[in-house]
């Protein structure tokens, strides 16, 4: 398992049209993708899941990939949020 | 009458259609082939994603990008993988299709109105409606479409879900009444963008309306009257007629230079409160920002704002403005601002206590760190700093020697702003009037703030009833003060702007061309409005008006003048 901690760039947080476009992203690895927030383990492939996580502004989050493509996985999503996932 | 919240403006008048969007029933029963029924839900989405794309194409065109991507967001939501996983367990465990769905779409309402979060709680509703019309798909329900409804129709309903607003004509709907869902409801922001009366969060309003019933509504007030009265059905016409008018009388104004009818060219911009209000003063026509109020970036926090935040705040709404000016007002904390985490102690006259630049010259680290943000922010755009409720000169010259500070700071650090960033003050005590000639010499800019002035010059508390008829700007006192700021600033060569209430009164806009004034700053629904005002006076005939106005003794005298000659 690899790991990576990330800061939220998008200012109304991980709302609808973002965690469309992280989902979207996570669907394409065949690891498992969690991001962990609050003590709680989130599902990076699912939209509703993201939506529930309530990450706002300036959270720092922790992006978990566990599989065979792990490594991969784990930077694309990382510098995906990092840039504000397309916002 | 019934009262709700008024939020779209405009007056309609026509024949209630109420639109009911109940749960489909359906039967609870165990599917014969756990396979087939996995399918039927599948095409069920396929279905529902087929219509909800046409949905939003139409929005797109009607009611704009945003409205539609709201609609795409159901097919986002319900494109999830592990929601539909979920459905098809329960259908694995012996539910049939809807009942699967009722209950994973029920979980996931739960889940978002439990966050406790505005915008996450906001969903459950998109997840409602979701669930709603995947249901009438599954139960061969018809869905609700209110593009059918007659021309003159007034829609009732609970709530009207984005769907259900999909296909809307807005030439046949005369105005939206929802019992539930306030300013920010969904509802009241398709009935904005498409400029149909709303009033929300009334009362029994499905219970009290009948289907045919007569109604009027008034979107502003927020008021709805059922079987009104011949005379009503009269005033209300009157009131509709001359409202669209108006409107077609302030679009004229649309892209046009601010300026008197003999041509004096006057800067007309918006007041705004945070970064975001700047795409209003945009989407009215303003020319800059007047008066940016930071206040927000400390009341929304639980801590003094780090620069990177305020840099980021201040940067995002210079680049929104696009190299138009913006005016940008320091902390003014204090008076009836209270920030509990800056720890200020309860004062007894806090009006005349130690309030914003008076704080924040005691407390200069944190002061810098804002001016610095400011500074900062000045290189992706046209930034001015204002420094409120100054009452002598050496408040003024000790924020310019911060300033000058930051600035060497900056350069040895090489961090790119605009050198020519300009300090003004803002003039809103009877000191700073009275100075006003050597402030003047100082500062590069003034802007007027008629709330403050008018109490501190008529020494009277707006929030006490027995003194509160002292309150108005149409004493000659106040009047006086303006006239002599606005000459000061004229003697020195520097802009005097307004950025009060007064500058949006209608009244006072031959006496405010007459003394002088450069720059009017309102708020974004008051800018074409303004506009049209100024339109109508040359500098002649509103010297005319400021003679007569300067000879009165008292503040109807003023009033009555001033009422007798409006335009």
């Amino acid at each position: 398992m690899v790991s990576k901690t990330v800061v939220i760039k998008n200012e109304q947080g991980l709302h609808m049209r973002p965690a469309g476009v992280l989902a979207k992203e996570a669907a394409k690895y065949k690891s498992n993708i969690s991001l962990v927030f609050n003590g709680k383990k989130i599902n990076a492939k699912s939209v509703m899941n993201i939506i529930a996580g309530c990450m706002k502004c300036g959270s720092q989050i922790e992006v978990e990939c566990d599989g065979a493509d792990e490594q991969e996985a784990c930077e694309s999503i990382a510098v995906l949020i990092e840039s504000g996932l397309g916002e | 009458m019934y009262k709700g919240i008024g939020g779209s403006s405009g007056y309609g008048i026509g024949k209630i259609v109420i639109i009911k969007n109940d749960m489909p029933v359906y039967e609870i029963k165990s599917p014969e082939n756990k396979e087939n029924e996995i399918k039927r839900f599948l095409q069920a989405v396929d279905k529902f994603i087929e219509k909800t794309t046409k949905m939003a194409e139409h929005m797109r065109k009607t009611a704009g990008e945003k409205n539609a991507e709201i609609i795409e967001g159901h097919i986002i939501m319900l494109s999830d993988p592990f929601m539909q996983d979920e459905i098809k367990d329960k259908i694995n465990s012996g539910m049939c299709a809807e009942e699967a769905v009722d209950k994973v779409c029920e979980q996931f309402i739960e889940m978002f109105t439990m966050t406790d979060d505005e915008l996450t709680v906001q969903r459950a509703a998109d997840i409602k409606d979701i669930r709603l019309r995947l249901l009438k798909i599954l139960t061969g329900d018809r869905d609700i479409d209110i593009s059918e409804v007659p021309k003159g129709s007034i829609i009732v309903a609970k709530d009207l879900t984005p769907s259900m607003t999909a296909g809307i004509v807005k030439e046949n709907v005369e105005g939206i009444i929802t019992q539930a869902g306030g300013f920010t409801s969904h509802s009241a922001i398709l009935a904005r963008a498409l400029e149909i009366p709303g009033v929300f969060s009334v009362d029994d309003i499905t219970d009290n309306a009948r289907d045919g019933m007569e109604a009027v509504i008034d979107g502003k007030e927020g008021c709805v009257i059922l079987n009104p009265s011949k005379e009503e059905i009269t005033e209300y016409t009157a009131k509709k007629e001359k409202y669209l008018k108006d409107k077609e009388e302030l679009n004229k104004y649309r892209n046009k230079a601010t300026k008197t009818a003999d041509s004096i060219e006057i800067e007309l911009f918006g007041n705004i409160g945070k970064p975001e209000d700047a795409k209003n003063v945009k989407d009215n026509d303003g020319e800059g920002i007047g008066l940016f109020r930071t206040e927000f970036l400390f009341m929304e926090n639980t801590q003094i704002p780090s620069e990177e935040e305020q840099f980021e705040a201040y940067k995002k709404t210079a680049v929104m403005m696009d190299g138009k000016e913006v005016i940008i007002r320091t902390l003014d904390v204090g008076g009836d601002k209270n920030i509990p985490y800056l720890g200020m102690e309860k004062e007894d006259n806090p009006f005349l206590g130690f309030r914003a630049v008076r704080y924040c010259l005691d407390r200069k680290e944190m002061y810098k760190i804002q001016l610095r943000a400011l500074i900062r922010a000045s290189v992706f755009g046209k930034i001015k700093i204002m420094i409120p409720l100054v009452t002598c000169v050496n408040e003024l010259r000790e924020v310019k020697v911060l300033v000058e500070d930051i600035k060497a700071d900056l350069d040895r650090e090489n961090i790119p702003y605009d050198k020519n960033i300009s300090v003004g003050v803002m003039i809103e005590t009877p000191a700073a009037s009275e100075i006003a000639d050597l402030l003047a010499k100082e500062a590069d800019f003034f802007s007027i703030g008629t709330n403050d002035l008018t109490q501190y010059t008529m020494a009277v508390d707006r929030g006490n009833s027995k003194v509160a008829y002292l309150y108005s700007v149409y004493n000659p006192a106040v009047i006086r003060s303006i006239k002599r700021i606005i000459s000061a600033a004229a003697n020195e060569n520097i802009i005097a702007g307004m950025c009060g209430e007064a500058a949006a009164d209608p009244l006072l806009t031959p006496l405010l061309i007459s003394f002088g004034l450069k720059e009017f700053s309102v708020n974004a629904s008051s800018i074409l409005r303004t506009r049209a005002q100024i339109a109508k006076w040359t500098k002649a005939e509103a010297d005319k008006v400021a003679d007569e106005v300067m000879k009165c003794a008292t503040q109807e005298e003023v009033y009555e003048i001033l009422k007798r000659y409006q335009r």
